[in-house]
């Protein structure tokens, strides 16, 4: 059901749902919250695990950093409570974040931006083009960089010098974006492409009795969680 | 406000939004792996790096909404290629590209120089201050801590974004591939 949700509604919940958790600086709202969001994604959606375990791992690891950082640094009044309550915040709000990630197709999440959200098709279709150029980036990344071991530039060890020495394929790339940016959208106005809002869509995405079930449980998951945090 | 972009510009906002969406998101892990042993604080010293698009993109435009659109759509592309910060990213990216924003609007759209580079770039880290004070749960750290995480975030806004897109922009510019867009017809150094 996670995935037959409407981009746009999902994007819109999970974007209140964690400003509301801002709000709560008790560990048991953060908690119930990211339980729940667990629950919802073994109940109504498929997920590979291995891969969300993986991408979860740096967040966790960064909750351990926040819970220690809170403990040592905190104010006057931040207790043991209020350092798991951040660090559950982290989890919660990652947890959340791939709920969106592993159920809704990239795509398919900026065409919902125009088509519900009223995002210019100028700016939606030019998103759509950069992410179309993404493989033929990466390709372009390692050609300059073999380009450039061929001639006999050394990639420095040092960290920092290393990130300082990006700036060499950085370079080349963003000249070659700007005019891959030309071409593309000379082609698109050859095309008849203009950006105007008034347009049809050959695929058109729609809000479905799916929204509404996800926007219930949504909330059911938003206000027991604040509730666990009053009863508490 | 869109009406006066050209598409070749939109496009050459969204190409910068994807290759530094790809390094935004490189930084992040470096951040993560660091905040796990230091916390948050770690993200702060290279908070600069996720500024940078909105400095290049406006000096080369040089136009309203070049500074917040190449942010927000650098983040679109971040959640588009998937990761645990997902949606939120957006409201940051938008966030971070007003405060970048602010400053050139301030001038008018009229001066720039990498004086005014580093004051957008510190405009963007406020900016993002105060949502990351929000959503971060800084208000339970203390003073002294959260005004250490202020100033070093600040600092890296103005070195790493301002500095350091002044610094990409020449080196950009001197490849001649820009001409034709607003940095090469007025003055580039006013």
């Amino acid at each position: 059901m996670l995935h037959r949700m409407n981009p746009s509604v999902k994007f819109v919940f999970i974007t209140v749902s964690m400003i509301a958790m801002a709000f709560f600086f008790n560990p048991w709202t953060p908690l119930v919250f990211f339980t729940g969001v667990i629950f919802m994604q073994i109940a109504f959606a498929k997920i590979a695990w291995k891969t969300w375990s993986l991408m979860m791992l740096p967040f966790l690891l960064g909750a351990i950093g926040y819970f220690w950082t809170t403990l040592v640094f905190g104010n006057e009044d931040s207790t043991i409570g209020t350092a798991l309550s951040l660090s559950f915040r982290v989890l919660a709000f990652s947890s959340l974040s791939l709920l969106f990630v592993f159920t809704t197709k990239p795509v398919d999440f900026i065409m919902s931006l125009m088509q519900q959200l009223k995002l210019s098709p100028k700016i939606a279709y030019s998103i759509l083009v950069g992410y179309q150029f993404l493989p033929v980036l990466k390709d372009e990344f390692f050609q300059i960089q073999q380009a450039q071991q061929l001639r006999g530039v050394e990639v420095p060890k040092p960290p920092v010098k290393r990130v300082l020495a990006m700036r060499h394929v950085l370079i080349p790339m963003l000249a070659g974006a700007v005019r891959k940016a030309e071409r593309t959208a000379f082609a698109m106005e050859a095309r008849g492409f203009t950006g105007e809002g008034k347009r049809d869509f050959y695929r058109k995405i729609s809000v479905s009795r799916a929204d509404a079930a996800g926007a219930v449980l949504f909330l059911i998951l938003l206000i027991g969680s604040m509730a666990a945090g009053f009863l508490s | 406000m869109l009406k006066s972009w050209k598409l070749k510009e939109v496009v050459l906002m969204s190409l910068f939004a994807v290759v530094f969406g790809i390094i935004y998101l490189l930084f992040l892990h470096v951040g993560n792996i660091w905040a796990s042993l230091i916390g948050p604080i770690a993200y702060e010293w290279i908070f600069g790096i996720w500024f940078i698009v909105s400095i290049i993109v406006m000096a080369i435009l040089r136009k309203p909404g070049a500074a917040v659109i190449p942010e927000t759509m650098a983040a679109a592309i971040e959640v588009m290629l998937g990761n645990a910060v997902g949606p939120r990213l957006i409201l940051a990216g938008v966030i971070q590209g007003l405060g970048a924003e602010a400053v050139f609007a301030a001038t008018r759209y009229r001066h720039f120089n990498v004086g005014i580079y580093m004051l957008a770039g510190a405009g963007a880290a406020v900016f993002s201050f105060v949502y990351g004070y929000l959503l971060g749960g800084f208000a339970a750290l203390s003073t002294e801590y959260v005004l250490l995480m202020f100033v070093i975030r600040v600092m890296s806004g103005a070195i790493i974004a301002g500095i350091g897109g002044k610094y990409l922009v020449d080196a950009l510019l001197a490849t001649g591939s820009l001409r034709g867009y607003a940095i090469t017809k007025r003055d580039a150094h006013a």
